[in-house]
């Protein structure tokens, strides 16, 4: 792997991100003010609907969140990334949509092994397996659609709901943090946070997450 | 009254009745006849493992030998129901471990399987033969290291696209040297390595051995050794077919395929390098069944090696074989039934291959016997639905992917809703439709009409208002799943049709505009309805009755509310009955 196809991955996002940004500021007054006449235009069994009406209630669940967390927008938001009538033509037909893991409908046997041995791969994808203690399945995570380790931790918190601790952290300890390891090519088990990204994801084979007072 | 035949007898006619319809319809005829039936059912399949409870599966049916269950609701293959949802099998196996010592057979989909419960599975069952699970996750190789060493009957291992973690090539080896009684074997689906020496001595010893599907870790000559052991096979899975061309290694396979006269359906074909192709060619005019949807060879060898397998009746294929591979299929086997084409890319926004709705179109019209069909492709136009539904008025199962959500028909720019109005128009017959493309509510409108015999339908990105659901569950009178994502669909026509989803399996709305407060409303309402609010985005008792869930699965049940939930599925109990009134 090189550092050039790294460099390429890490500067497309910050793009689109923009993009999506500028997108949800411009759309917030609408939603104001289409809030009502949308719940009650999507309770009617009417087949004139303005186009924008309905592709606005089926958004209308990003509204309802306080918190304005773009990743996480983009993980959960798919409407939003694929929503032709919402979006201008260039981002969503463009190749900056954001790849998930589900659209299209592809089981995850046809989407490893094509996907990385295809000969026009469009984007890298890397599952390595996330355990945490005391659960004995493990979650699967894409570690090419993160491009740093902050991105990282905020997926895994976001998937776990707790919080995790790593090097350089600026905060007080408490009893319920968790710290991440994970367990590289020699099969020795080392924090996660010691090397720089890129090296990180070339020696990773999975993930685990144990509580901070174990450790 | 009792003026019927002897038990005796009404048992030993009902021996012969093996269909589950025929069984339920049965079971209705009258209170004794429900009493004889229930007692001689030997097998059972559930379709929603939460419809009905161990407990009371047990108590109705205490003699079976042969149980199917399935778990989570189909979308869970594309990662749409979150980890730790539920279809936990351990306290199904838990509970017939008591009642069904003589249990044979399970056959599991979509379930979560863990270590533990297939060891119980092997300690509890004296004459356990048959397991198949398909799509389940949750176990490692160890639990299959368990079922190897203490099934002593064991016939059939398959585990079809089956997440089994931190495999270890061990548990092959445990299977006894005395074990010869395999007929299927299938860990296609295991990422690690075999030990090669305990696969060929058990291969070699089980001379009923019909099935054997292979993982990509067996290397072509180790295939070549088990073909010449198993002669007998009727259905093969390879390994990796990939080696550095050597001419020893390629008449010793073509020698071992050649030996293997009953070959029927051939899989795996990872990696293929064409230069091994032609080893395959003396068993392709037996072939039945071909998938080639792991190999990545281009569309001229998938022409030459599709050309000598004249019998062919099911073809998965990745979307290389392009139109001209498929106008070639068209011409050579005219017994195909089925056709699957995968997406190579399915994440790229380019088109890499010449694959469009002509190649469909070529077999619809070249291949009468065609009735099932699965296409992954870019660009579709209504002209070419009516070209297919024209051609194939038999078809029973279609359905279409175009990969960009709410692609129009790309000549006319129209929405896609004539052609698929004339595929359900056309095909009566049709069981299951998938749609996709650029969709407007009046697809649902023909769907409605003349979807008399549909039972499955799946819908994204589609439609544009609760018009188009209305006209679904209230038109499709066979209608058994139904799911849906992505799609403008709300409260009214769900509460309109609050009684339909009771004569439904299931349904499963995700990223609508259903709001938590018809949720509440749906469950309370039916009774017999569990109505699932599944959502990760954090407290679910304290959201407002106006907001849109994340997803929303609606199944039938008559076991009650899940005891087993996790804290992102919300449902009606008790407590939130009362706080709403």
């Amino acid at each position: 792997m090189s550092l050039c196809l790294f460099e390429s991955v890490i500067s497309r996002p910050y793009i689109y991100k923009a993009k999506v940004a500028a997108l949800i500021l411009s759309l917030r007054p609408q939603f104001a003010t289409m809030g009502k006449a949308t719940h009650s235009s999507s309770s009617s069994i009417d087949s004139s609907k303005h186009p924008t009406l309905s592709s606005a209630s089926s958004s209308l669940y990003h509204q309802s969140k306080t918190n304005t967390d773009l990743s996480s927008d983009l993980r959960l938001g798919l409407t939003l990334s694929t929503s032709t009538s919402l979006l201008p033509d260039t981002l969503s037909n463009s190749d900056s949509r954001e790849p998930s893991t589900d659209w299209p409908p592809v089981k995850p046997p046809q989407r490893n092994t094509v996907a990385e041995k295809g000969n026009n791969r469009q984007r890298p994808i890397f599952f390595v397996k996330v355990y945490m203690e005391g659960v004995p399945i493990g979650r699967k995570l894409d570690l090419f659609a993160h491009h740093s380790y902050d991105g990282l931790i905020a997926t895994l918190a976001h998937m776990f709901s707790i919080t995790i601790l790593y090097p350089n952290m600026d905060r007080v300890h408490s009893d319920k943090d968790h710290v991440l390891t994970y367990e590289d090519k020699e099969g020795d088990w080392m924090m996660v946070g010691d090397v720089p990204w890129e090296m990180f994801l070339t020696t990773v084979k999975r993930l685990q997450i144990t509580r901070a007072d174990r450790c | 009254m009792s003026y019927s035949f002897p038990e005796e007898v009404l048992e030993h006619v009902f021996s012969f009745i093996h269909s589950y319809k025929d069984r339920n319809a049965i079971s209705l005829v009258c209170k004794s006849w429900y009493e004889i039936e229930r007692w001689c059912r030997r097998q059972i399949f559930i379709g929603n493992c939460y419809a009905v409870s161990p407990r009371i599966t047990i108590r109705r049916f205490p003699e079976l030998r042969s149980v199917s269950l399935k778990g989570k609701p189909h979308f869970a293959d594309y990662n749409l129901v979150p980890q730790g949802w539920g279809a936990n099998m351990y306290p199904w196996v838990a509970a017939m471990a008591q009642a069904y010592p003589w249990l044979e057979e399970l056959r599991l989909k979509r379930m979560v399987v863990t270590d533990d419960t297939l060891e119980l599975i092997s300690r509890s069952f004296k004459n356990f033969k048959v397991l198949v699970l398909s799509s389940c996750e949750g176990f490692t190789t160890d639990g299959l290291a368990a079922i190897a060493a203490n099934c002593r009957n064991l016939r059939e291992l398959d585990l079809r696209e089956t997440e089994v973690d931190d495999p270890s090539g061990n548990w092959l080896s445990h299977f006894p040297e005395s074990c010869t009684s395999l007929v299927s074997l299938n860990f296609a689906c295991l990422e690690g390595e075999v030990s090669f020496s305990a696969l060929e001595r058990l291969v070699g010893r089980c001379t009923n051995l019909r099935t054997l599907r292979l993982n990509q870790a067996v290397p072509l000559d180790k295939l070549a050794n088990l073909l010449r052991r198993a002669p007998q096979l009727v259905d093969l899975g390879t390994g990796i077919y990939s080696a550095e061309v050597r001419p020893e290694l390629y008449s010793k396979l073509t020698g071992a395929f050649a030996g293997c006269k009953e070959l029927k359906s051939l899989s795996g074909l990872w990696e293929v390098v064409p230069a091994y192709l032609p080893a395959i060619y003396p068993v392709c005019a037996g072939l039945t069944s071909l998938n080639l949807s792991y190999a990545t060879i281009q569309s001229a060898d998938l022409i030459k090696l599709i050309s000598h397998c004249r019998n062919l009746q099911r073809l998965w294929v990745l979307d290389y074989i392009e139109d001209s591979g498929l106008e070639s299929l068209a011409a050579s086997c005219k017994d195909l039934q089925e056709l699957r084409v995968f997406p190579s890319d399915p994440y790229g926004a380019e088109e890499n291959v010449t694959l469009t709705e002509q190649g469909l179109v070529s077999v619809s019209e070249g291949c009468p016997k065609l009735h099932s069909v699965l296409y992954f492709c870019r660009q579709m136009t209504n002209a070419a639905l009516f070209a297919i539904a024209r051609n194939r008025p038999n078809m029973t199962r279609f359905r279409l992917c175009i990969l960009e959500p709410r692609t129009p028909d790309y000549l006319t720019l129209q929405p896609l809703d004539a052609g698929f109005g004339a595929i359900v128009e056309h095909c009566k017959g049709l069981r299951r439709l998938s749609l996709s493309g650029l969709l407007t509510d009046r697809v649902f409108e023909y769907i409605g009409t003349h979807a008399k015999r549909l039972q499955m339908l799946s819908v994204a990105f589609a439609g544009d208002s609760d018009l188009a659901l209305h006209n679904v569950l209230s038109g499709c009178k066979s209608l058994r799943k139904l799911e849906i994502r992505d799609c403008p669909f709300g409260d009214k026509a769900l509460l309109a049709n609050a009684s339909k989803l009771e004569t439904m399996r299931s349904l499963w709305m995700s990223s609508c505009s259903v709001s938590f407060g018809a949720c509440k409303k749906l469950g309370q309402k039916m009774e017999r309805l569990n109505v699932e609010v599944i959502d990760e985005r954090g407290p679910l008792d304290s959201k407002p009755n106006e907001s849109f869930v994340e997803r929303l699965y609606a199944y039938r049940s008559v076991a009650g509310p899940r005891l087993d939930k996790p804290s992102f599925v919300w449902t009606v109990d008790e407590n939130s009955a009362m706080r709403l009134s």
